[in-house]
């Protein structure tokens, strides 16, 4: 069965050929390589991945995910990021990032409309807005991890955008502010309630054709180790509304390297969907992904 | 207090749901309109405090512990308008189980979705939501498939779009009409596409049974309940 890892982060030690931004998660001698990434997957049978941009928003950050495209030109997508203060005009960053194709989508965290639900909503004003507008215009992706504050927003801007194809990571949860730690191992954790409350206004965006859900962080959302068994009945609450067709899989490497390890999140699903066909679980693993983000066939 | 005809007991029989017209007007009902919305006011910033901290949902907004906040929410408990048709309905012999007090704000999705709200294994569960002002078709109004509350009906189809779902009905309303619904029965709040909120009560009740309430559930308001009626439908005695 052929895999894709749809989300993942890759770097370099800094250097003057691969400048990054610092900090203690990712330290200036921290490399986490694609070549290092590619034997994890051989080892795991793993095809292929989505490369998230990590380490800095600027254009020259993105060097090393672009030299990783370019080498691996069919194993890998990548998704890129923008400075937040390009996001009043954001069009010349993203398409200088996307000109090569390997490059399909952008990242936010952020919808950036009024806070207060109760407010008159009006896309035009929202600090996102033309972010959308022009990943309609050239067919971006968009890679959502939004803050709870924000996700009554969203519906919004996908009715007004109905046509881009909205990738929710991490299993559509969206972090609440002060409820962002650091744990034990230097992984990110978030302190949510399962189901998350924001479900109530992001379940309903199943309606929508081009909307699909990253099953993925597990680790930093569970209050349990591996597998996580406390956000199984999320995992089917996703399953029943979106359906595998627009579900799919990931392991947010390198940050479960250690714990659980990669082969263990290769299995997740099989723990927490026990009850997937053959059909489904292809779709969640592979199907959903090639088909939505366009990856090539290996042997190409 | 209203009885239900022998009609309306077989039009509830055969559907779970009853559509109350004017269940709550006059005084009653611009008394009722006026505390929803200072109660309303009162809890928002905790709201929007939840909201940012992921704690509260966004999609719709319930005053906490109304029934401490004003008698007004009390007295809807067992208001004439629906308490004689939940009464009929519960052999007599009704639970509360909670009050929402809810705002529901505009968005292009519904915050719910279809759904039964409990299986066929808990005892007869019904629901009265009472609009506190006019709720056309298109602003969230109440959608409910007729019939979908019977043992029989199967389980509840996942439908795209939300208007999609076969044999449903919608019912919008005016300030004061309420639906009375078996929450058996699949149901949902239509898209509010227009530019106003929905404001409406939603009352929980169950037949009667063995310790599915604590009996100090609603005790902080016990002094209003001195009749052995409140008594019964809150709980407040050990059975
Ligand atoms: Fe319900």
């Amino acid at each position: 069965m052929p895999i894709i890892d749809s989300h993942l982060h890759v770097f370099e030690k800094l250097s003057a050929e691969f400048p990054r931004e610092v900090n203690e998660q990712c330290p200036a001698d921290r490399a986490e390589t694609a070549e290092k990434l590619l034997e994890v997957m051989a080892t795991n049978g793993v095809d292929q991945a989505v490369l998230t941009q990590i380490g800095g928003t600027q254009l020259v950050h993105h060097r090393y995910l672009q030299h990783c495209l370019k080498t691996y030109p069919n194993r890998f997508r990548g998704i890129g990021l923008i400075p937040r203060d390009k996001w009043d005009a954001p069009e010349d960053h993203m398409d200088r990032l996307a000109e090569n194709g390997d490059i399909i989508g952008f990242r936010i965290n952020e919808i950036g409309g009024p806070a207060d639900p109760l407010s008159q909503m009006d896309v035009r004003t929202f600090t996102s807005y033309r972010i959308w507008k022009h990943a309609a215009k050239k067919n971006y992706v968009m890679w959502l991890y939004i803050r709870a504050k924000d996700a009554h927003q969203v519906a919004f801007m996908v009715q007004a955008f109905p046509e881009i194809r909205a990738v929710f990571n991490h299993l559509m949860i969206c972090p609440g502010e002060g409820m962002f730690s650091w744990d034990d191992e230097g992984r990110p954790h978030i302190n949510t309630p399962i189901p998350p409350l924001t479900r109530y206004s992001m379940l309903g965006l199943h309606e929508y054709p081009n909307i699909c859900v990253h099953l993925s962080g597990q680790y930093a959302f569970s209050q349990e180790a591996w597998p996580y068994c406390d956000l199984e009945g999320w995992h089917k609450t996703l399953l029943s509304k979106f359906g595998a067709d627009k579900l799919m899989w990931a392991t947010d490497f390198p940050w479960i390297l250690e714990d659980p390890g990669y082969d263990k999140l290769v299995q997740v699903i099989d723990e927490l969907l026990p009850d997937l066909n053959a059909q489904q679980k292809a779709e969640i693993m592979e199907g959903t992904a090639k088909r939505v983000l366009g990856f090539p066939d290996v042997a190409d | 207090m209203r009885r239900p005809t022998d009609a309306e007991r077989q039009e509830w029989e055969a559907n779970g749901v009853l559509f109350l017209q004017n269940a709550i007007e006059g005084e009653d009902l611009s008394r009722l309109q006026a505390t929803f919305d200072r109660c309303t006011a009162e809890a928002r910033r905790e709201w929007l405090e939840g909201i940012a901290k992921g704690t509260r949902p966004a999609a719709h907004f319930d005053i906490p512990k109304p029934l401490e906040k004003d008698d007004v929410f009390i007295d809807l408990i067992d208001y004439p308008g629906w308490y004689g048709f939940l009464m009929d309905f519960a052999d007599e012999d009704l639970i509360l189980l909670a009050p929402q007090v809810r705002t529901l704000p505009v968005s292009p999705i519904s915050y719910v979705g279809w759904h039964p709200d409990v299986p066929h294994t808990t005892p007869l569960h019904m629901k009265v939501q009472i609009y506190i002002e006019d709720v056309p078709t298109d602003g969230g109004a109440f959608g409910y498939v007729p019939g979908s509350h019977k043992p029989n009906a199967g389980l509840c189809p996942v439908v795209r779009p939300l208007d999609s779902m076969p044999g449903h009905k919608v019912y919008p309303g005016k300030a004061g009409d309420a639906v009375l619904f078996n929450s058996y029965g699949w149901h949902t709040a239509m898209v509010n596409r227009t530019l106003k909120p929905r404001k409406s009560i939603i009352l929980i009740y169950e037949k009667w049974s063995k310790d599915r309430i604590l009996t100090d559930q609603f005790a902080t308001i016990a002094d209003k309940c001195t009749t052995p009626d409140r008594r019964r439908l809150f709980s407040l005695d050990e059975r």
